[in-house]
């Protein structure tokens, strides 16, 4: 019974942890976009709450990536709003 | 007469008529020369004609190999011209993406996959600043201190991020005084993403009891050079645990309201001796610390406003934590916070209570602190007849304000010994600007109170000059009781005034 919970538990992490990274692969191009002008929305917002916010050309698109995981971790924002801040501050390189 | 005419007509005609065979007879054979002749010139025109007919056919045929050459010639130019407007395109296509420069998202993919999936990135922030604090006098028992220190903080944090659901960071404090340099761990710890709603950490990490430790202490998201007393000199709650959180945060309304939590258990309270003691402000030595008992905590956020609603951002807060830190005895504590953004302004406070059973009968040490502390950009000010240079500069000001205070009912010896820092004479050196270096000399004061006033100027973002004078409130000092349990009447605690300014990257 114990063996039958803990795989349980881990079947649903894992399944868990696919769905997140397929979620990442598969966004269209309109998703994105409305995921960029949610995160222009947040983006001063959230950021201010606690420091400055800083602009999206400090940091390489692969930096930021890491940085709002640890954003993430701090701030427990919804995952989905982290997810519109990091396209804003990626796509407001170009 | 007449008859002689007529016989001189008829010899006439006569003689006309003789001469006229003859001349036909010299004709006939003068006739036969010319026609031989008229033959061969016809002849020679014949053969001329046929050289002709074949000088005319070879000039044809050269005539129309020239034209034949000439629409391939042709055909070869309007072929050049074809290529060379095509390639004259392309060069200005080409001249045109070189002053573009490059394609920000094609140089992206490229320097992504260059780098691998695997990928590091050092941030953090350094600092080097200077401190002026004399005090009016002793305290009973201790000389009247003086600061006049520089001092220089770097803390660097290394994130490593292997895929999008697993990250570690670390951070490590180095700092250098006049007094002393110290290096430190201040957090090691290990993320897990399963869910869009759960985050699992586990590692060596700042206490998410309230919002200081966790969220404002880096240097330059902290406004003040110093911490505010509660999270300072004299913390209230430990700074730091080692253990696992259970994280998470989720939309409950519209756009802007949402609720998140924090959950974790770790080694228990820490202080920096297993017998009377304050709190360990070493996240190594809570690390190390073997306190007989484990702690849990919670700590939970919302935030009311609905960012549509062009309110500000409002987030209410509240935390507990709670663990036995010495063998039977308990440290139960909570806090309440509070901290709302609406455009240039920005405003936080916090109230936290703790309370520490003690050892062989003594009193118990039950502490409370607050601090609320608010600051405005001066980004649209402009003053009206000054320069735009002037103007540009006073739109780069932030004032701030903050009141904070420590009620505290049992002091230690270690309480000095480990909240010492920078310029205080202190050995642990490192780790105090995690939460703020604090030039209060109300240290050995149990019931401090302390205004701080700042400016600050922002070079960027990220960049700040701050400028902070700290007015001490006196009270009276309460008991101070000593490592050995003995008590000591502190008596009244004297007035001093601090200035600190200090040059802040966050990178």
């Amino acid at each position: 019974m114990k063996r039958l919970v803990v795989t349980l538990i881990l079947a649903t992490v894992m399944s868990g942890l696919c769905s997140v990274a397929a979620c990442a692969e598969q966004m269209t191009q309109a998703e994105r976009r409305k995921l960029f002008q949610t995160g222009a929305k947040l983006w001063p917002v959230y950021c201010a709450q606690c420091h400055n916010a800083r602009p999206g050309s400090e940091f390489a698109p692969y930096q930021w990536d890491q940085i709002i995981m640890h954003m993430r971790g701090l701030s427990n924002m919804p995952a989905e709003d982290a997810r519109a801040i990091v396209e804003y501050l990626k796509g407001g390189r170009e | 007469m007449r008859g002689k005419r007529n016989v001189w007509r008829a010899i006439l005609v006569a003689a006309i008529f003789l001469a006229a065979p003859l001349r036909c007879l010299a004709a006939e054979s003068s006739g036969h020369e010319s026609l031989s002749e008229i033959r061969n010139e016809i002849h020679q025109l014949e053969a001329d004609r046929a050289r002709d007919l074949q000088l005319m056919e070879r000039l044809e045929k050269r005539v129309d190999q020239l034209e034949s050459e000439n629409a391939q010639l042709k055909a070869a130019n309007a072929q050049i011209k074809s290529d060379a407007t095509e390639a004259t395109q392309q060069v200005k296509t080409l001249q045109a993406q070189v002053e573009s420069g490059p394609n920000p998202k094609a140089m992206a993919s490229a320097v992504s996959s260059y780098l691998g999936t695997h990928s590091f990135t050092v941030t953090g922030s350094a600092g080097v600043g200077f401190i002026y604090d004399q005090q009016s006098s002793g305290y009973t028992g201790f000389p009247n201190q003086t600061q006049n220190d520089f001092f220089l903080d770097w803390e660097p944090m290394v994130l490593y991020r292997p895929n999008d659901w697993m990250m570690f960071e670390g951070v490590m404090s180095a700092a250098f005084g006049q007094s002393g340099t110290g290096v430190d761990l201040s957090t090691a710890l290990f993320y897990l993403f399963p869910f869009d709603k759960l985050t699992l950490a586990g590692g060596l990490f700042d206490q998410p009891f309230g919002d200081w430790y966790e969220d404002q202490s880096p240097m330059w998201v902290n406004r003040f050079v110093t911490a505010p007393l509660p999270y300072g000199v004299e913390p209230v709650v430990p700074p730091a645990e080692m253990g696992l959180q259970a994280r998470g945060g989720l939309q409950w309304g519209d756009l802007g309201q949402d609720f998140d939590y924090t959950i974790w258990g770790g080694q228990g309270p820490s202080y920096s001796e297993n017998v009377l003691g304050a709190v360990s402000t070493s996240p190594t030595a809570a690390a190390n610390k073997q306190t007989n008992g484990k702690s849990m905590g919670a700590r939970f956020r919302v935030y009311p406003f609905p960012l549509d609603a062009n309110l500000g951002r409002l987030e209410l807060g509240a935390s507990t934590y709670n663990g036995k830190w010495l063998s039977g005895n308990w440290l139960t504590s909570w806090g309440l916070d509070f901290a709302y953004l609406n455009g240039n302004l920005q405003a936080r406070g916090e109230f936290l209570r703790s309370y520490r059973q003690m050892p062989n009968g003594l009193p118990q040490d039950n502490r409370e602190g607050w601090y609320v502390q608010a600051g405005y950009f001066l980004s649209d000010l402009k003053l009206p007849g000054a320069p735009d240079q002037v103007n540009q500069y006073l739109s780069r000001l932030e004032p701030l304000i903050r009141y904070s205070g420590v009620n505290q009912h049992f002091v230690a010896i270690d309480d000095v010994k480990g909240a010492t820092g920078i310029g205080l004479g202190g050995v642990q050196v490192g780790f105090i600007p995690d939460f703020g270096l604090n030039g209060s000399p109300a240290l050995f004061a149990p019931h401090s109170r302390e205004v701080a006033l700042g400016l600050d100027y922002w070079i960027a973002p990220s960049i700040v000059w701050q400028n902070e004078f700290d007015i001490e409130l006196p009270h009276a000092g309460g008991t101070f009781v000593k490592a050995d349990g003995t008590t000591v009447g502190v008596g009244a605690t004297p007035n001093d005034h601090a200035f600190l300014s200090q040059f802040t990257i966050g990178f």
